[in-house]
């Protein structure tokens, strides 16, 4: 098997490239900071009697809570505000397919670039 | 204090910043391109570990 | 040296005319690096594991992801051992699975260094501002002096940059033991009160849906630890001291958790736990001593430093061996002459992590982080079982041979199964829109970037031919 010689980049590709990559960076983490997509979805369960009890706390937490500088009004908030699991299973399911999709297309490839590899490396000498 | 503490962070990473961009530039322009990216891998490997059965 | 009885290398062993990194670090400052990056999480970020599914939850996905990790250790020494290169995974799936494989890879360990690197800078801004208390005092000087300081001291060599670790991550470390001995935890009742805290009613808030989404931030007890095999190509014998000291940071982390979930499980309502983002240091001030309160700061301070630093450490080669194997334009793999550093990865990621230490918040950035680094985990499993195919025991000299081959490797990615399934529940839109990204950038490599590489070159370990090709 003859040997695979690569082109000489130039000094602008090279450049070029690393953009390419640094704005997909860019895209790829600041775009779902941007849309508001990351991030749980939480929400609060308001209560209407802010009182230790009613936000199920015993004596010992409500002690703890008050020494670390909070009253019920202002713990109401941090304990009401919950999450509320929801298997949507549309979204389940093309996060799945997604996923696989990846991992096979990315074994698939490899796979046909390695036996380059291996081919040019082993049967070459 | 705090204030004073943060203006001094601002100070010492915009000195570091600029004494690395220094040194970087020195580095590129004293050294040919083929020096600077001569590492290769396994080169030690290839030295110090034997993968002899 | 018997290299002269070696005529199968076929590199020139030229080596004044080259500059390399330097093999200087031992099995000390592998274990600095692993539980360096790692052991920030205990100071914050696993306790959100609380909020997801409540106190017993956390407890739980400690132990079940400790022994996932425990995996990805064993799993880890293994490959690398006998892989010894820098940029570490991403070396291993260059030699195993293939080259784009190893170009996804390098840039999960990029993200998800990067990503845990601006976490850690805004903890200590945070941790900052919040301990001065000042009205007007922004956080942003404290990031930016923590990224550029560590960056420099990268920078500036391996060596020091590593005892350094050594030191601030060994007294974080203390900090902890001490809290865990000064809040006298063979009595409860006293300043423990974990049966009053955590009651049958509360222990599940959630039922198990919450334990398994707490799988999410369970992963944060030990993100990281695989970063030890980066090193790889500086440490003097990597067949013996990667092993080592990724497993002894492994057992490290293990009891570093255990201690940490005990002492503020039994100090802090869950609520409170799963929101604060500075459990081990409110459970010292809930003590009531301010030496406790300020050493559990300190340690905090450090414990961020600590893993800021790996993670530029490791990001920088990983960056590096993607550019010395053109993957990336080339010039990113130059090593600075005299201190024997790829300074211009350093350089390249200094900006990036600021832009996003700026912008980005705690949980988000986290959140980043843990999904590059499972992505890589999936990896990794599937990683080892080719390795064992190719080149069965035997056939080539291993550093390290792992126990119970395939367990550890259905084991984790049986629990990768699960955490991606949890990060589904709260993160999934962000995970679909990762996906895509390393997609795209997989289309870009596989049908452009690659003409620009040396094919046989690029397979660098003396090994034979593997089977099956």
């Amino acid at each position: 098997m003859s040997r695979y010689t690569p082109p000489e980049q130039s000094k602008a590709g090279q450049v070029f490239d690393i953009a390419v990559v640094v704005v997909a960076i860019f895209v790829a983490l600041w775009l779902p900071l941007k849309l508001g997509l990351a991030g749980a979805a939480k929400s609060i369960d308001a209560l209407d009697a802010k009182t230790w009890e009613a936000l199920g706390q015993n004596a010992t937490m409500a002690s703890i809570w008050e020494k670390l500088g909070y009253t019920p009004e202002t713990a109401h908030d941090i304990i009401q505000n919950r999450f509320h699991y929801v298997i949507d299973w549309p979204t389940l399911i093309i996060m799945a397919a997604v996923l696989i999709g990846y991992f096979v297309f990315l074994f698939r490839a490899s796979d046909r670039e390695y036996r380059d590899v291996i081919n040019e490396k082993f049967d070459d000498k | 204090m705090w204030i004073a503490l943060s203006y001094a962070s601002w100070g010492i990473s915009i000195v570091l910043a600029l004494w690395m961009l220094y040194d970087w530039f020195k580095v590129d322009t004293t050294f040919s391109e083929e020096v600077l990216t001569s590492s290769r891998e396994g080169d030690l490997e290839a030295v110090s570990e034997k993968h002899r059965i | 040296m018997t290299i002269a009885l070696e005529p199968a290398v076929q590199e020139p062993a030229a080596q004044g005319d080259r500059v390399s990194l330097l093999r200087v670090l031992g099995p000390a400052h592998v274990w600095a690096l692993g539980v360096g990056i790692v052991l920030v999480g205990e100071f914050t970020g696993w306790n959100f594991a609380a909020d997801k599914g409540g106190a017993l939850a956390a407890l739980i996905v400690c132990w079940v992801v400790g022994l996932l990790y425990t995996s990805v250790a064993m799993i880890d020494s293994e490959v690398t051992s006998t892989v010894a290169a820098a940029g570490g995974q991403y070396a291993q799936a260059k030699h195993i699975v293939g080259p784009l494989m190893a170009f996804n890879v390098a840039l999960f360990l990029v993200f998800a260094y990067t990503m845990l690197e601006v976490s850690d800078a805004i903890l200590l801004g945070d941790t900052i501002v919040a301990k001065a208390g000042v009205e007007g005092l922004n956080h942003n000087a404290f990031i930016a002096a923590t990224i550029v300081v560590l960056a420099w001291l990268n920078y500036r060599g391996v060596l020091m940059t590593l005892n350094v670790n050594f030191v601030i991550t060994a007294l974080a470390y203390v900090s902890i033991v001490i809290l865990f001995f000064s809040v006298s935890p063979w009595t409860q009742g006293a300043v423990l009160k974990l049966n009053e805290l955590v009651t049958p009613g509360n222990a599940l808030p959630y039922g198990w849906i919450g334990v398994i989404a707490a799988f999410q931030f369970g992963i944060w007890y030990y993100l990281g630890i695989e970063g030890t095999t980066q090193a790889a190509e500086e440490v003097r014998s990597p067949a013996r001291s990667l092993p080592y000291g990724t497993m002894a940071g492994m057992i490290t982390l293990l009891i570093a958790a255990a201690m940490t979930w005990y002492v503020c499980a039994s100090m802090m309502p869950w609520e409170y736990l799963g929101t604060t983002y500075y459990p081990l240091w409110d459970a010292a001030k809930l003590t009531g001593s301010p030496l406790l309160e300020n050493l559990l700061f300190i340690a905090t301070l450090l414990a961020a430093l600590a893993s800021a630093n790996g993670c530029i450490n490791d990001a920088a080669r990983a960056w590096f061996s993607l550019g010395r194997d053109r993957y990336l334009p080339s010039w990113f793999a130059a090593v600075h002459p005299r201190y024997r550093t790829p300074y211009r990865s350093i350089l390249f990621l200094l900006p990036i992590a600021l832009a996003f230490a700026f912008i980005a918040d705690l949980n988000q950035a986290i959140t980043f982080s843990i999904l590059s680094g499972v992505l890589q985990y999936t990896f990794m499993s599937i990683n080892i079982i080719m390795f064992r195919k190719k080149w069965p025991l035997g056939s080539i000299r291993r550093g390290y041979t792992h126990p119970f081959h395939p367990l550890p490797a259905i084991v984790l990615f049986c629990l990768c199964v699960v955490t991606f399934f949890a990060i589904f529940l709260g993160f999934g839109s962000q995970l679909i829109a990762m996906v895509a990204f390393y997609f795209l950038i997989s289309l870009w490599f596989h049908f452009y970037r690659y003409k620009f590489v040396r094919r046989g070159a690029q397979f660098t370990m003396p090994w034979p031919k593997p089977q099956g090709y």
